[in-house]
Formats: structure tokens, C-alpha cells, sequence
């Protein structure tokens, strides 16, 4: 390397070195076969060391929480061992898991993963099959079966159920769904049944009120916000997202009912929405209720917690004279009573090392008890254990908890399968587009179901896969 | 048909405070957004001057908000990065002001085009090379971008400062007995200090305003610089607007300070020592 | 100096060279070993940071490796390519992309060169009021993003709290397709504009008096005065910055991340963005290298463009 001159025959070199490295890359870390380890079926022996279990999630108050809880309560069984959740940006999640996934070494022990997240880790081998272990360490009879199986069974469970054949990956950490917050000053203490009554509800205490618009909910195209919101209407009018047998997407959810989900949410609930709302989430939504300018709104239980803080609020000085005005409820029936399934799991990190591997599974097994399912409600968690939904600890702690525990049997998710990013960002720019009037919503329904359909249909095209 | 001369001269500073009041005032903004209260903050309409001061949110910068972390790590790498990229640039510089070496300008003018390279084209084959040396999530990767980053910008600024200084001093040390390397030690490199100084200024501002390649390699709070902690405070459940100025101050300040301090070299600094008056 | 040091070459003192006295060409092998040490370094990490991986991204971009599904890389040929080159999806951001580039330029060296123009014709206060004018560009795309975008916030932002202190409506400046883009551009102009203006200020105060004495002697008209003295001698900077704006603009990503994520819809999308998407969502390595590599193309092109203004304007 003492001639810079020679630069033509260096860069042969590297280029040899680059097909090089490529190629025993792809022999040596990528082996196709090495899809998800399996975990232990009893826990190994745990270290005596000091031990610091990394958490991956992102920021939001319920990863301030679990830490907080869980270095409180799970150091009395485990002197020695730390629980660190690390956070990123919500719109860096999904990046931050699976950039560090596929540098096949993680920072993190346990990857808290989307539910629709874990086809891509478990297809690409990036955390532990947990069968076994969840055989003999877990009384899957003491959950709602769904609700095991949305965090943790590969393949996807049919909506509502589990195939107890089918492989776990993950154990529930956190329930959520969405509650609908109502101003009950302003429409009453009884909230709207159905889809109907609620936007027309929306509608006028829109027009009674100034300066209140009818309706909040997500509309940005980051995350899966956007996309969320059109499922749930979609779930409500009868929709279905996919034919998952036969993998078909084009003409299941741009079916006519799919159509009226969409005609509903963009040239009916859309202009109940205030000005410039096309890309909030959840902070502007919660934004919006706490200023006091929303009739209705939606979003995540587990994201609602500040709307009781009267330092945030302008609807009251205490927590009773903002609950005087707010009331929160399950959603709104019409044609189904779907609601979507939100939340995460806890999933163990394929490269993580063998004793955090074991304090992994042995934290998993201590969270997943009854009175620690308790005491994680008391200290604002979800659980989702059946005995601990509906335990006072958990009922008593929010005003919204009813609303998750009536909200169970009525869960729906997504597309759980390896392209679910892709699937999810097609569906979120383009519901996206609709509601800001950048394209038509029959047209915008349209380019979803034919993209979608194409992302899964690419597999074996040769090139240009993820355009 | 002419104006007055005095006529046009306040027609000029008008037209020109104009544009000053548009270009500064987000600035303001920012700053007095970090000073009130988060009610004023979403006030309607929007509160120019009676507003309560507080000064709440610039505690929570440093108390609360995790962000101090961040800012330090900011300090590691920016700090390490540019040190490394003055090493590395400045005995190059040097060596390709003095020496004819062969096809120097093609040499200069391909390590320049380095430095043109879009980042998030970049951070892809980065990233791969990352995972099999283990730098993914690493301050020294970070650092060792940053560099390469760097070190195109400091060797063409720096070679401006070298071409300054007449190489006859060096012959002249030469005929009195020293070697080149004692010559450029002795007698050059401490003319350049004040051109190395500007160079490194420049270098740690890149480095530190810099933000994809920092949200896309690194992803767990005691790596994380302050670009990416800043942008993660919206996001979560509430935003707090007054968070988000104040860290901005804190995060904008030492980058005016420097920017102050080499004023001079603005123009070089700016066009990666391209373009120099 | 005139000592030409090879590095072509081992062989000590090339024979054809006139003979120099021996003590100078023990002098000389120091010189050119002192230059091969000295450059070397820096060219390494030049080779390892920017070369090799472009290179390795060359190679992917023929193949349909993804870095997280694992597996050998098959070579596809010019599959990427092709694909990329007649995607509409990509078409549609290379618009999107132009469309941002052309007037975000545009707007900032109009602006950039009428401060310029109006402080040159300054006396007093001119340091004050550079340095001022000056602090938006030193300020991170990140910091310069997430506050824009609340004061843009349709809702209470300051922006539209001030048009309607005017009478004005409200503005959806990030929501609607045509204002995203606009507002994407706006702020990309308040960033930048300072960096034409300084450019732009470097140029118009190295303009001689001496010439601006004999015209007005000639009591040429202020126009022809600006237009046959100032801009010619202003216009190979001018050139310069705005090339040199062009690339960084080409090749912008963290501000829409930040302000748009590419919305409403994929409006606001650029091609730096879009690469993200096909790099980071679907871990489509192997076609968003060669997208990589493409980009690459188009930033030489504009680079050599901006190098030969450079060497001219250096020979002039």
C-alpha cells in the first residue's frame, strides 16, 4: 500500500475482497437452515455474577415503568441482576431491532417485538423458539388463548385463537387496544354504540362547540399509525385485511367492504377532524384531548396515561375534575365488534449470551406469575393473564383498564409474516394519502391491496425486490 | 428617474432588516419557546412577549430527560473524530502542498468526492462492514465514520494553510542542518496552528449536527449522540415542545460559539476548504 | 519547490534525471518516504471507509443479498437495475426529487445573493449583521426539522397563529401535497441561504473599487454597472455555491425524516429517503445498493461538474 498511485490494481483487490468477505459471510453467519434456536425446556443455572438484562423497546412512559418494576420487584428474587430497557424514537423501532438483528449481535437481551414483528425474527432466526420451555415453566391455561398466541405463536393464529401445535417465541408484556376518550361534558355520560352513532355524535358537538373538532385519531404515515386506523375501521365494517391461507391480499381488502371502511374513514370521519391533523399520532392526539379540543378521540390504553396529569391538561387542576369531563370506553360496534389488538411480547435475543439467555427465561417465568401479574397492573402495566385482568389491582388502577379488559375477546391484528414492514408502510402512506386528499380513497385502497399483494407474490422474482 | 441616494440607502436597510427579522426569527422562537411555560406554548394565538419565563425546561435537560448521556457521548465522538481526522489530514496536506507527488490533482480531487458521497447510500455497505468487524453500535464506529468523513474536508482546507506558508523557511531550516520532518516541525507547523484550529473547528460542528449515520449505526442510550436522543423526544405519548427548544439551545450553542470563533474562515470552512477568500 | 518526487518508482535516483549533488538526493529519498508516510494514512482510511464499502455495495447491487434474511447472494445480473430504472415508484421520487432540488436551490441564491448584494453596499455593521445572518446554517437538520415542524403545526403553530393575526386562514403546511413540498423547500431555503450569502459576500467585496470609480465616471447606469462589472466577477463563486448546494441538496435525507417522513402519502418522499425504505424496511440490500450506486452516478456527475468550476475559477 505504498503507492496511492496504483489505485486501478487496489481496486481490483478490494473488489476481490469485497465478493470475498460477502461470500464467507454468506457461508459462515447466514446459513438458511438456521432459522430460530430453540430455547431450553427448564431454565439453566442462573449466575451468582452481577448481570445486567438489557431491555429493547421504544420511548414511552410503560418502558420507564417496566423498569422501574421490575428493578424493584425482581431484584428481591434476584439480588445480582439489573433490568436496563433501552429506547429509541418510535419511528426508529423496527430499524433499531432488525439493524442489530441482522448484524447477527444485539445490545439487547430481550427484543420487545410488535406482535407483526415476529415472523421476520423468527424466518430470519433472530430469537429463541420457546415451545418448550412455555410447556413446562407457563400455565398457558391462566391466559386468553389469543392472546398468547398474537405474542408469540409462529405461523399466525386465525384471529381469536391459538394452534396449540404451532411454535412460541414470546411471552405477553404488555396488553393494549384502543379505548375510545369521550368528552362527556360536551356528549353525555353514554357513550356512542355503534360506528354510526359515534360520528354522528362527533358531528354535533362539532358544530355545538367552536374551536372542538368531532373527531382525533391517528392519521401519520410513520409507524403503522395510519394503517392501524383504517384496519380498525376495516374490522368494524367487515372487512377483512387478507385471505392468510391462500396468502391473497388484491380483492380481499378492497372487497366491498373494504371499500365502505374506507369511504367512512376518509369522507366521514376525516372532516370531523381538525385542520391539519393529516399526520398526527399519538402525542397530537393526546395533545388535542388535553387542550380541550376534541369530542372523541382514539388511541393505544398504554399511551393514555397522561391525559390524567393536570400538569398537561387544561380540562381540570386534579385528576377527579378531568375525569368529571373525560370518560373512556370500548369502541363503537357496527357491523363486527373487532378491535385491534395492540400491545408486545417479550421475545428472547438469538445472540445474546447464554447466561443472559437464562436470566431471560427465569425473568419471563417470574413476570408471567399471578401476583407479579398484579403487582405489574398496580404499577401501570397491562398484563394479560385472565386472573390478573380481572383483579381489582388492575380494574382499579385506570379508568381505561375496563375498557382493555371488555376489549379481549374482541381483538384483531394484522399480517404477521416476514414483510410485515413493507406491508405496513404501503398501507400507511397510502391511507395516509387518502385522508390528506392526495389520492382518492377507491384509488388509494386500490394501490394497497395490488402493492401489498405484490410484496407478497416477490419472492421469487430476480431483482429489484422492495421497490 | 434615480432615487435619492438617501432615499434608496433607507429603502436597502429596510429591505435588509426585513429579511434579518424573517431569517432570525425562528431563532428567537426557539429560544422563547425553551423559556415558557408548556400552557404559553401551545397558547392561540401564539404569545410574542407576555408570557411567564421559566427556566424548568432547561433543568429537565440536564436532570430528567436522559439527554445529558447523549450529550457527552456527543463530546466522545465529535471530539475523538475530530482529532483523528487533524492527525490523519494535516502531515497530508502538508506533504501534498510540498511534494509533487504524482497525479496529485487527480489524488485531491478523488478524495473530495469521498466526502460528496449521500450518507444513506453510504450507511448501507457501512453497516454490513460494521457487523463483521462487531463496530455496529459502537462509539469507535461512529468515530471512525466521522473521520472518514473528515478527513477529505481537513486535507483540502488545510492544504490552502500550508500553501500560505513560503516553503523557503523549510529550505532555509534544511541548509542549517535540520531534516524536512524537524523543519516542518519546528519552523512550519507552528505557523499553521491557528489554520488547524479553524480546520478542527469545522470538523467537530460536522461531526456534531451530523445524524444519519448516527440513528442508523448505533442504537442503545449509552452510545447514542444528541441528534438522534433529540429526535426521539417526539414520538412517545406527550411531546413537550419546551423540552425540545431548550435541548436545542443547549445542543446549538458551543456549534455558534465555534462558528464565531472562525469566522474568518467561514468561506472555506462552508465549501470544504474549496473555495477560499 | 521544484524536487519531483516519484512515486512511480523503488529505484533510487532516476537515471535520467540530471545528477544532483549527493547529499540532496539522500534529502530527496527522505522527501518522498515523508510523503508516502504522511499521505498514506489518510488515503487508507480514505480506501476502507468510502472505497471499499462502495465497492461491496457494487457487488451486492448485482446480487439479491438481504442483510437480514440471510442465505448465499444469487446473482441477478442487472436485475436491480433494470428494475429501478423502470419503476414508476421511482420515477415519481426522481420528480419529487428534482422538483426539491431545482427550487430549493433556486430560491436560496436569489435570496442568498440579494443579502449579499445589500450588506456588500453596507459600511458599517457588516461583521454583525454576516455573523447573524449566518447562525440558521450551523444549526442541525435535526434541530432545524423538529422546529419547523412545530412552527408549521397547523394547529398551533406559530406560522399560522401569525396568518391569522393577519385575517389569513390556516395553512395545512405539512399535510397537503403540494404545501409539504413547499415547506420542505422553504426551510431548506432559510437553512441555506446563508451559505450563497456568504459565498455570494466573499465574491462582491473582492470586487475592485477602482472599477466601480471608472464607471461611475463614465456615470454608467446602476444596472449596467451591476450587470457588466459585479455579476461577471461575482458569477464563477455564484456557480460554485450553487453546484455545491445542488449535491448537498441531491443527497438530503434527515430533514425529511424529520419534518414530512415523506407525507402526505409518499409526496414528500426523495430518493435519499426512498433508498432508506428499500435498505431499512424490507432489507432489500441487493436493490437498494444498486439504487446506492445510481445515486453515486448522478453525485459524480454533478461532483465533476462542480471540480472543473472549481479548477477554472482556481487557474482564472
Amino acid at each position: 500500500m505504498r503507492h496511492p498511485q496504483r489505485i486501478g490494481r487496489l481496486t481490483a483487490a478490494l473488489l476481490l475482497m469485497a465478493t470475498t468477505v460477502a461470500a464467507c459471510g454468506g457461508d459462515k453467519d447466514d446459513d438458511p437452515t438456521a432459522s430460530a434456536p430453540k430455547a431450553p425446556a427448564t431454565i439453566p443455572e442462573l449466575t451468582t455474577d452481577p448481570l445486567t438484562l438489557s431491555f429493547i423497546w421504544f420511548e414511552w412512559p410503560p418502558a420507564q415503568a417496566l423498569e422501574a418494576f421490575a428493578n424493584k420487584e425482581y431484584k428481591k428474587v434476584r439480588p445480582n441482576a439489573t433490568i436496563k430497557v433501552n429506547t429509541v424514537p418510535n419511528a426508529n423501532w423496527h430499524d433499531a431491532m432488525f439493524t442489530q438483528f441482522a448484524a447477527r449481535k444485539t445490545d439487547f437481551d430481550v427484543a420487545i417485538l410488535d406482535s407483526q414483528h415476529i415472523g421476520e425474527a423468527v424466518t430470519n432466526g433472530n430469537i429463541l423458539d420457546l415451545t418448550d420451555f412455555v410447556k413446562n415453566n407457563i400455565d398457558v391455561n391462566a391466559y386468553n388463548p389469543y392472546l398468547l398466541a398474537a405474542y408469540g405463536q409462529f405461523p399466525q393464529a386465525e384471529t381469536g385463537q391459538r394452534d396449540e401445535n404451532a411454535s412460541l417465541y414470546g411471552l405477553p408484556l404488555l396488553g393494549d387496544t384502543w379505548t375510545m376518550i369521550y368528552r362527556k361534558d360536551l356528549i353525555g355520560d353514554k357513550p356512542p354504540q355503534t360506528w354510526d352513532e359515534m360520528i354522528s355524535a362527533a358531528e354535533k358537538c362539532q358544530a355545538d362547540n367552536p374551536g372542538v373538532s368531532g373527531l382525533a385519531f391517528h392519521q401519520a404515515n410513520g409507524s403503522d399509525a395510519a394503517a392501524v386506523t383504517y384496519n380498525t375501521v376495516n374490522g368494524v365494517y367487515g372487512g377483512n385485511l387478507w385471505d392468510a391461507p391462500n396468502r391473497k391480499i388484491e380483492g380481499v381488502l378492497n372487497d366491498a367492504a373494504g371499500q365502505e371502511a374506507m369511504e367512512v374513514l376518509v369522507n366521514r370521519m376525516k372532516p370531523l377532524t381538525a385542520k391539519g391533523s393529516g399526520n398526527w399520532f399519538i402525542d397530537e392526539v393526546n395533545a388535542a384531548v388535553a387542550q380541550g379540543k376534541a369530542c372523541i378521540a382514539f388511541n393505544w390504553i398504554a399511551a393514555s396515561g397522561g391525559l390524567l396529569d393536570p400538569k398537561q391538561s387544561t380540562l381540570g387542576t386534579t385528576r377527579e375534575q378531568i375525569l368529571g369531563k373525560l370518560g373512556f370506553a370500548t369502541l363503537p360496534k357496527q357491523k363486527t365488534d373487532l378491535v385491534p389488538l395492540g400491545g408486545m411480547g417479550m421475545h428472547v435475543s438469538a445472540y445474546s449470551p447464554a447466561a443472559n439467555q437464562a436470566e431471560a427465561l427465569n425473568f419471563m417465568k417470574w413476570f408471567e406469575q399471578a401476583d407479579i401479574q398484579k403487582k405489574w397492573a398496580a404499577a401501570g402495566g397491562v398484563p394479560s393473564r385472565t386472573d390478573a385482568l380481572a383483579s381489582p389491582e388492575f380494574l382499579d388502577a385506570g379508568p381505561f383498564n375496563k375498557v382493555y379488559a371488555d376489549s379481549v375477546p374482541r381483538m384483531r391484528d394484522m399480517w404477521n409474516v416476514p414483510e410485515y414492514a413493507r406491508l405496513v408502510d404501503i398501507e400507511n402512506t397510502n391511507v395516509n394519502a387518502a385522508l390528506n386528499g392526495a389520492k382518492s380513497p377507491k384509488a388509494a385502497l386500490d394501490d394497497i391491496a395490488k402493492q401489498q399483494q405484490d410484496v407478497l407474490d416477490s419472492s421469487g422474482r430476480k431483482g429489484g425486490g422492495g421497490l | 428617474m434615480r432615487f435619492s441616494v438617501r432615499g434608496r440607502a433607507v429603502l436597502e436597510v429596510a429591505l435588509l432588516s426585513v429579511l434579518a427579522v424573517v431569517m432570525l426569527f425562528p431563532v428567537l422562537w426557539m429560544i422563547e419557546t425553551s423559556l415558557k411555560e408548556n400552557r404559553d406554548v401551545y397558547a392561540v394565538p401564539a404569545k410574542l412577549f407576555n408570557f411567564d419565563v421559566t427556566l424548568d425546561h432547561y433543568r429537565d435537560v440536564f436532570v430528567s430527560s436522559g439527554l445529558s448521556v447523549a450529550f457527552l457521548n456527543s463530546v466522545i465522538v465529535a471530539g475523538a473524530s475530530t482529532v483523528l481526522a487533524t492527525v490523519l489530514g494535516v502531515p497530508a496536506a502538508w506533504a501534498y502542498s510540498r511534494f509533487a507527488v504524482k497525479a496529485k490533482k487527480d489524488q485531491l480531487f478523488f478524495i473530495l468526492s469521498t466526502r460528496f458521497m449521500p450518507p444513506v447510500v453510504v450507511v448501507i455497505p457501512i453497516f454490513l462492514m460494521y457487523r463483521y468487524i462487531g463496530l455496529i453500535d459502537s462509539a469507535l464506529g461512529l468515530i471512525l465514520i466521522y473521520t472518514a468523513f473528515n478527513v477529505p474536508f481537513t486535507i483540502w482546507m488545510m492544504k490552502g494553510f500550508v500553501d500560505e506558508v513560503p516553503a523557503e523557511y523549510e529550505d532555509a531550516a534544511m541548509l542549517d542542518g535540520y531534516t524536512r520532518l524537524q523543519a516542518f516541525r519546528k519552523f512550519t507547523l507552528p505557523l499553521l496552528v491557528p489554520g488547524i484550529a479553524a480546520t478542527a473547528v469545522f470538523a467537530l460542528i460536522f461531526s456534531w449536527n451530523e445524524f444519519v449515520f448516527a440513528i442508523f449505526l448505533t442504537s442503545s442510550d449509552e452510545v447514542r449522540t444528541a441528534p438522534p436522543a433529540i429526535a426521539g423526544l417526539i414520538g412517545g405519548t406527550t411531546v413537550d415542545w419546551g423540552l425540545v427548544a431548550a435541548s436545542s439551545v443547549v445542543f446549538a450553542l458551543p456549534v455558534l460559539i465555534f462558528a464565531y470563533l472562525v469566522r474568518k474562515h467561514l468561506v472555506a470552512g462552508v465549501t470544504l476548504g474549496a473555495v477560499r477568500r | 519547490m521544484s524536487d519531483r518526487v516519484s512515486l512511480t518508482t523503488d529505484r533510487p535516483g532516476r537515471a535520467a534525471t540530471p545528477k544532483p549533488p549527493a547529499p540532496v538526493r539522500s534529502r530527496r529519498l527522505t522527501d518522498r518516504r515523508l510523503a508516502v508516510a504522511f499521505i498514506a494514512p489518510a488515503l487508507l482510511l480514505l480506501l476502507g471507509m468510502s472505497v471499499f464499502p462502495l465497492l461491496w455495495a457494487l457487488y451486492l447491487s448485482f446480487t439479491d443479498y438481504s442483510a437480514t434474511r440471510g442465505g448465499p447472494a444469487n446473482f441477478v445480473g442487472f436485475g436491480n437495475y433494470t428494475a429501478i430504472l423502470t419503476s414508476a415508484q421511482v420515477h415519481l421520487r426522481a420528480v419529487t426529487t428534482l422538483v426539491y432540488v431545482v427550487g430549493a436551490v433556486t430560491l436560496q441564491t436569489v435570496l442568498g445573493f440579494t443579502i449579499a448584494y445589500l450588506i456588500s453596499r453596507r459600511t458599517r455593521g457588516r461583521g454583525l449583521l454576516t455573523t447573524l445572518f449566518l447562525v440558521p446554517m450551523m444549526l442541525s437538520p435535526v434541530v432545524v426539522g423538529l422546529f419547523w415542524r412545530f412552527m408549521l403545526d397547523a394547529q398551533f403553530g406559530v406560522v399560522n397563529s401569525m396568518l391569522g393575526s393577519l385575517g389569513l386562514g390556516q395553512v395545512e403546511w405539512l399535510t397537503r401535497q403540494r404545501t409539504a413540498l413547499i415547506s420542505l423547500i422553504v426551510v431548506d431555503t432559510w437553512q441555506w441561504t446563508p451559505f450563497i450569502m456568504l459565498i455570494a459576500l466573499a465574491g462582491l467585496t473582492a470586487v475592485p473599487k477602482y472599477l466601480y470609480e471608472a464607471a461611475s465616471i463614465d456615470r454608467a447606469s446602476e444596472w449596467f454597472r451591476f450587470r457588466t462589472i459585479t455579476l461577471p466577477l461575482v458569477w464563477p463563486l455564484l456557480l460554485i455555491a450553487v453546484l455545491f448546494r445542488a449535491i448537498e441538496a441531491f443527497r438530503l435525507f434527515d430533514l425529511v425524516y424529520i419534518l414530512t417522513s415523506g407525507g402526505p402519502g409518499v409526496s414528500t418522499e426523495t430518493l435519499s429517503f426512498h433508498v432508506y425504505k428499500v435498505a431499512f424496511l424490507g432489507f432489500n440490500t441487493g436493490t437498494a445498493s444498486a439504487y446506492g450506486i445510481l445515486m453515486v452516478l448522478v453525485v459524480i456527475v454533478l461532483t465533476q461538474l462542480y471540480l472543473r468550476y472549481l479548477n477554472k475559477l482556481k487557474e482564472d
